[in-house]
């Protein structure tokens, strides 16, 4: 009887066939199990198997090393095969390789765009911890803003320990600063507590954070506010006049302050200013003016605070507000949301909006992925031309895995030079990209040492999932069916093909859609009717002191210029926003009151802006008595409540309990047709104009629009003459309005970059597919025309398949972007309608692109000389 | 031509000293048993396939046995170019060593 057979150890056993790779395999492990058995039978299976471990492991080295050998000589005929076809077939090679590139230059733009988008407010060492304080607050009105009770902040820290500190800061706003004989308009000019430095980390270059602001008349400025003012001279200490009023001594430099950050300023006054200057009291419950924000302890939880506070505000002013038939609620906004979430009237700064990051998100990666569709489908495509190769690997006993390897590898090795291109093109196209967004994002591999391995591995990512396909297109085939040469492939893939090229292309279509739709809006709300004259306006904001009391002689004074048809004034810029006020009609009870817009205008405001008069008559100056009794409204104001003949109709003013004032009244004098003071996203509001020449902080001056080079030098030069202290600042009307849709602008130019290029890499790959089906059927087309074939007839043949797919793809995209595109239309108040013109255009254009495309590649097949597609048959 | 290496030298010899019973087992412990430590499979094969390629030894096939699971065995054997490169490496050993007594170095 044969003594029982010991087991070699199963491990071992496994390690060595993975690891060893000779072709005397067999014989080695035969060696292995010989000796081991030998053991077995003299020392034991215990030694035997120890044996066997130390064996194993020992040779381990060796094994490895021969392993990578191997494989490095086969990766070095790999690169060298897939070196070679990549020259071979250059046109190929340059429509695959841009392709990608361009989809990934996108794709990178994007994500770099989408970093700093998520990065905003992250620098802040606390910024866990802070909140802003937002409200809706209605009076009458509703107001749904981050602007707070002024009391709040304090009344916070003194109610909760859970918050640390509160500060107060009021929305940054141009002032005029003067330094000895430098004078500047500076554009964010804030006021603020000084607990706004402990809350965020804005690191002092000079001064000390804990006082900086706790006296009045104080000014933290930032680095380069500082180095314009006073050069390399120290800055402490010295004295900054703004607003030609009231000096300001320097208390502080911070370093300047991040772009990713929502609070944007130049410099900062001391809130104990507006205190000294009794402007602001700590104890004005009914006062929105400031912005807060709040540190909470370490353990916060703003979620469990904000549930304490519609106790808070009951406790502070439940009792007014019932009474005034109010309601308030308070909510904190944690700091890192702000930029992204929020929907806010009257916000300190414009933010961006989360949809934006993903809606561009999205559209990258659809990009990109039209650029691995063009790869999936040349590879599959060409695949005939890799056959023989395949099959002659096959016949040499390469297996399928290794194949797929090979595939992958080299698609690989085509998605990293796309990188490589794609990283070129993105250090070309940011200034470009920074200028549309307005923003300052760089490529900095150094600042971020990630990025470059996340590019990297988004590289790596597209080769393998753009090369799996083709990969295993590629290795499954027989190698007998293809070395016969009988072997035809392509065509058992191309339903594949042809999904991808309809997908592909309805992208690129609904993005073309969505541009005009874009474009045509911005054009609908451009030339809109606004109810005035908008051109040839020159409008002087923030007029000051001076102008504004001795305002009718300086009026006339304008008026006698050469070129100045008409000079009016009010208190706001229009586009630029109003107040709003609860007004009582007469006839009206209490509850009733209206929330309306009012401006203040001087008598000659209405003609000037060229605005009509539909009832009644305007403000008039030789009757006194029309600035304290007599106002005009709008026709939405008349309908609103209900006057069918407005005019000679009173609104009525109580005095506030207890004030000692007596109720008066103001009668309506004329109505105004309706006209936008807004962006067109929002509806026309009920109006009351007031004639108030003592709150008119704005010059209207309609010029003529003949030689407007020369009106405006007169008027610079006689502005010199009556405010010498400031610089001439003025904007044209009609600019102002435009640039109330400068998001809308920006999304046009986006979404036509973005349709431009899907549809530029949607045609690359069309381009490559048609003149490579060109080519596949040389022989075809040869006998054809040799039969008798027009060469339309064979134009016809060889673009009818694809003009097939972009019209199929037309009838996917065109209802998708008029689904989107009417959620969008829906947030404006005054849109246009979608007509046929905004499908019939993508369409045409698809079709006109995509025919051009083809029919290139077409006609040259068409044309070819049938003697040269046919000689070798 | 190159000069061998010494465990080239070392399995050559080998090779032709046990004649018909050089195959993997055979070798490995008479190699061992020369260089006086563990020879290891790995470095075996890895070395034997390097002279196979550079056509120094032949390869023959053995049959299979019980205790080597129905593997065969693979039996070598010199080339001519193999005996031509011994008989160089003896040449120049000879040359090298001559004239240098065993006690040279003690």
């Amino acid at each position: 009887m044969p003594p029982r057979k010991s087991h070699p150890p199963r491990i071992a056993g496994w390690i060595l066939k993975y690891t060893a790779r000779y072709e005397e395999n067999f014989a080695l492990f035969g060696d292995f199990d010989e000796e081991f058995q030998e053991i077995a039978r003299t020392k034991g299976t215990f030694f035997a198997r120890l044996w066997y471990w130390r064996q194993c492991i020992c040779s381990l080295p060796v094994f490895t090393r021969d392993f990578f050998y191997w494989r490095f000589i086969m990766l070095k005929n790999y690169l060298k095969i897939a070196l070679r076809s990549l020259k071979k077939h250059k046109g190929y090679s340059f429509i695959n390789i841009s392709g990608l590139a361009i989809g990934m230059a996108v794709c990178m733009l994007i994500f770099l765009w989408v970093l700093n988008e998520v990065s905003y407010d992250r620098f802040h060492e606390k910024a866990d911890r802070i909140c802003r304080i937002t409200m809706d607050f209605k009076i009458g009105s509703a107001l749904h803003t981050p602007v707070c009770i002024t009391a709040a902040g304090p009344a916070l820290v003194d109610d909760f320990a859970e918050v640390v500190t509160a500060a107060r800061m009021d929305r940054p706003r141009r002032v005029t600063v003067k330094y000895e004989d430098k004078t500047f308009q500076e554009e964010n000019v804030g006021t603020a507590e000084n607990t706004l430095f402990d809350i965020f980390s804005f690191p002092f270059v000079s001064g000390d954070p804990k006082t900086a602001l706790e006296a009045p008349y104080t000014v933290v400025i930032t680095e380069s506010t500082a180095r314009k003012y006073f050069g390399d001279e120290n800055p402490l200490g010295k004295i900054l006049r703004i607003n030609d009023e009231k000096d300001f001594s320097v208390t502080g430099v911070i370093k300047d302050i991040p772009p990713n950050s929502h609070l944007q300023f130049s410099m900062l006054r001391s809130f104990q200013t507006l205190k000294a200057e009794k402007s602001v009291r700590d104890n004005q419950w009914f006062d929105l003016r400031f912005y807060t924000y709040l540190l909470l302890d370490e353990h916060n939880d703003p979620g469990l605070l904000e549930q304490k506070l519609p106790e808070f505000i009951d406790k502070h002013i439940g009792k007014a507000l019932n009474a005034a038939g109010g309601s308030a609620q308070i909510f904190l906004q944690p700091l890192k949301r702000i930029h992204l979430y929020s929907d806010f009237e009257r916000d300190i700064s414009a933010n961006s909006d989360i949809t934006y990051v993903y809606l561009f998100a999205g559209i990258a990666i659809f990009i990109l992925l039209i650029a691995g569709i063009n790869f999936i489908n040349l590879s599959t495509a060409r695949s005939t031309k890799r056959a023989q190769e395949v099959g002659m690997r096959k016949t040499m006993g390469a297996v399928r895995s290794r194949l797929i390897g090979q595939f992958l590898g080299e698609s690989m090795i085509h998605s990293i030079l796309a990188m490589v291109l794609a990283v070129m093109l993105i250090l070309l196209l940011l200034p470009l990209f920074n200028s549309i967004i307005g923003g300052q994002l760089s490529l900095n591999f150094i600042q971020i040492p990630w990025l470059f391995a996340a590019f990297l591995g988004m590289a790596l990512i597209v080769g393998l999932l753009a090369g799996i396909y083709p990969a295993f297109i590629l290795s499954s085939f027989l190698p007998g069916h293809v070395l016969k040469g009988s072997f035809k492939a392509g065509g058992s893939h191309s339903r594949l093909r042809k999904i991808l090229v309809v997908f592909q292309f309805s992208i690129s279509i609904a993005l073309i859609a969505a541009t005009i739709i874009v474009t045509s809006q911005i054009l609908f709300m451009k030339n809109k009717e606004l109810g005035f004259n908008k051109e040839h306006v020159v409008v002087i904001p923030q007029i000051s002191e001076s102008i504004r009391k001795s305002y009718r002689p300086i009026r006339s004074e304008l008026l006698s210029l050469s070129g100045v048809i008409d000079v009016g004034a009010s208190d706001i810029v229009p586009s630029r926003g109003q107040l709003i006020a609860p007004f009582l009609p007469e006839g009206f009870t209490d509850d009733q009151v209206m929330t309306m817009d009012y401006i203040d205008v001087d008598a000659h405001y209405i003609p000037t802006m060229g605005m009509k008069i539909i009832a009644g008559r305007n403000f008039s100056d030789d009757l006194a008595t029309d600035p304290d009794e007599s106002v005009l409204i709008n026709e939405t104001a008349a309908k609103k409540i209900g006057w069918e003949n407005a005019v000679g109709k009173r609104f009525i003013f109580r005095p506030p309990p207890n004030s000692g004032g007596k109720t008066f009244y103001v009668s309506v004098i004329g109505v105004v047709k309706d006209f936008h003071m807004q962006s067109l996203r929002e509806k026309i509001e009920p109006l009351i104009i007031f004639y108030d020449e003592d709150s008119l902080s704005t010059l209207s001056i309609r010029i003529a629009p003949d030689n407007i080079p020369h009106t405006m030098g007169l008027l610079k030069k006689k502005w010199k003459e009556l405010d010498p202290n400031r610089p001439f600042q003025f904007l044209f009307l009609d600019d102002s309005f435009d640039s109330l849709y400068r998001s809308e602008e920006s999304l046009k130019t986006i979404t036509f970059c973005f349709s431009f290029l899907a549809v530029l890499i949607g045609c690359l790959g069309l381009f490559g597919m048609a003149s490579f089906t060109a080519e596949q059927r040389t022989k075809e087309i040869g006998i054809r025309k040799v039969l008798g074939a027009s060469i339309p007839g064979i134009v016809r043949l060889l673009a009818k398949e694809f003009m097939l797919l972009v019209v199929f793809a037309n009838l996917i995209a065109l209802p998708l972007a008029f689904f989107v595109m009417n959620r969008w239309l829906q947030s404006f108040a005054y849109r246009m309608s979608i007509h046929a013109l905004v499908f019939v255009l993508p369409a045409a254009l698809s079709l006109f692109i995509a025919l051009i495309t083809v029919s290139f590649q077409a006609f040259r097949a068409a044309f070819a000389n049938p003697v040269d597609s046919l000689r070798y048959e | 031509m190159k000069e061998l290496t010494k465990i080239e030298e070392i399995l050559l010899l080998t090779i032709w000293r046990l004649k018909d019973e050089a195959y993997g087992v055979g070798i490995r412990k008479y190699v061992s048993r020369i260089i006086e430590k563990e020879f290891t499979y790995g470095n075996l094969y890895s070395a034997l396939s390097q002279l196979t390629k550079k056509k120094y030894v032949k390869k023959t096939l053995g049959d299979p046995t019980p205790d080597r699971r129905g593997r065969r065995k693979i039996y070598y054997s010199l080339s001519p170019a193999g005996l031509n490169a011994l008989k160089d490496a003896r040449k120049m050993n000879q040359k090298m060593w001559e004239g240098i007594s065993e006690y040279a170095f003690d």
